[in-house]
């Protein structure tokens, strides 16, 4: 085709574009996976029939905190990488900040819990499957993503796949708590930030593929 | 047809908000800036610079959104064209990329971005004297190596290597403390 034609045709479809459109799109297809997220597990998992007591808890609010935080940490790196001259990427050590956290939380916890209960409380009674179903949570989410990508240059595409995968995964997290009964602060930093980096390594794989553009 | 940052981020603004006409005069003035862009950098037929500036427009039309109203529009439009020469690369190897890519884009998509180059004689000041002569000559002046060699009446390899200094130490301050 000849340049001329190609402008032509372009510019016959010219929708406004809204200012921080990235960050827009972002948001609308982790809201849109998030209820597909959600819809999963109100109907296969069920809510924990004490969430509204539980919600007046500490556990669970120490877990909604960490997975919240890692969730707009992740997201604000997937916007950063979503850019074609994002540059240096700012924030990733962030994630650090409510790791540290939840660890300080599981060392008080492990030093007000006899030795003999510190297996029980590490492993809980759902080590085997948290994991896979936060992972299971995150593929809505990560689709979504890769449908807000769509309008989106990034450059680094391992990069940029593995921040959706680990936004994916928090978020996937965030809504898996309204099922999981869980308390303890280092059964989340292990079994839930294992399923979130499981999310994060399936993302930095495909990103190359999927995000190609 | 020369167009400036200032004009190309105005037409891009306006495009934005859904001026089609303005979206349209930014893709035909972006054609010559993209055809000079990729001859410099690949070695390739003019049919096959021509498929990169249309695949170049094309991705500049659909990824719009990603432009920030806030930051410089060249930086935006050469990393979405350098990303799309490297696409090109990989998947159909006809065009040939050229001996020392990797520096020449670094420098000179800095000079693309901040589109100053009296930002560049301010850098080049801050060299020794030998080395910011040897840049100038093959990479902004555009002279081979032999031919910057035989006008300073040094060897070819005292010019790579004057060139390479220069240019890791301007590296070196821009990627540290310089932004």
């Amino acid at each position: 085709m000849n340049t001329e034609d190609l402008i032509t045709k372009l510019s016959a479809d010219v929708p406004k574009v809204r200012r921080h459109a990235v960050g827009w799109r972002l948001a609308i297809g982790l809201l849109l996976g998030a209820l597909v997220a959600s819809a999963a597990v109100v109907s296969m998992l069920g809510i924990r029939p004490d969430l509204h007591v539980a919600m007046r808890g500490f556990a669970f609010w120490i877990k909604w905190t960490y997975t919240i935080s890692l969730s707009a940490v992740a997201l604000a790196v997937t916007a950063q990488l979503a850019r074609p001259d994002s540059g240096s990427v700012r924030w990733v050590w962030l994630l650090a900040v409510p790791v540290t956290l939840l660890a300080g939380a599981g060392v008080i916890e492990l030093v007000r819990t006899p030795p003999a209960k510190w297996l029980a409380m590490w492993l809980g009674h759902s080590w085997m499957v948290c994991p896979w179903i936060v992972l299971g949570l995150a593929m809505p989410i990560f689709i979504g993503l890769l449908w807000s990508f769509r309008r989106l240059a990034p450059t680094r595409l391992r990069a940029a796949g593995a921040a959706a995968g680990l936004s994916a995964g928090a978020f996937a997290a965030t809504v898996y708590c309204v099922h999981c009964p869980e308390v303890s602060a280092i059964f989340v930093l292990t079994w839930y930030s294992l399923g979130i980096l499981l999310a994060a390594s399936l993302g930095a794989l495909l990103g190359p593929r999927l995000l190609r553009w | 047809m020369k167009a400036n940052e200032d004009e190309l981020r105005q037409l891009m603004i306006s495009g934005l908000d859904g001026n089609a006409a303005d979206h349209a005069a930014l893709l035909r003035h972006l054609v010559p800036l993209l055809r000079g862009f990729y001859r410099r950098r690949a070695n390739g037929s003019e049919d096959d610079i021509e498929d990169l500036v249309q695949e170049t427009l094309i991705a500049v039309h659909t990824r719009r959104a990603s432009y920030d109203r806030d930051r410089l529009f060249t930086a935006w439009l050469f990393a979405v064209a350098r990303y799309k020469m490297i696409d090109h690369f990989r998947r159909n190897r006809r065009l040939q990329p050229i001996e020392g890519l990797e520096e020449i884009l670094i420098v000179e998509g800095f000079e693309d971005a901040s589109g100053a180059r009296l930002d560049v004689d301010d850098l080049l000041e801050t060299l020794p004297v030998k080395q910011a002569r040897m840049i100038r000559a093959t990479r902004i002046e555009g002279m081979s190596v032999a031919e910057a060699a035989t006008a300073d009446g040094i060897g070819e390899s005292d010019v790579k290597i004057s060139v390479h200094r220069g240019l890791k130490t301007l590296m070196a301050r821009f990627q540290g403390g310089g932004r």
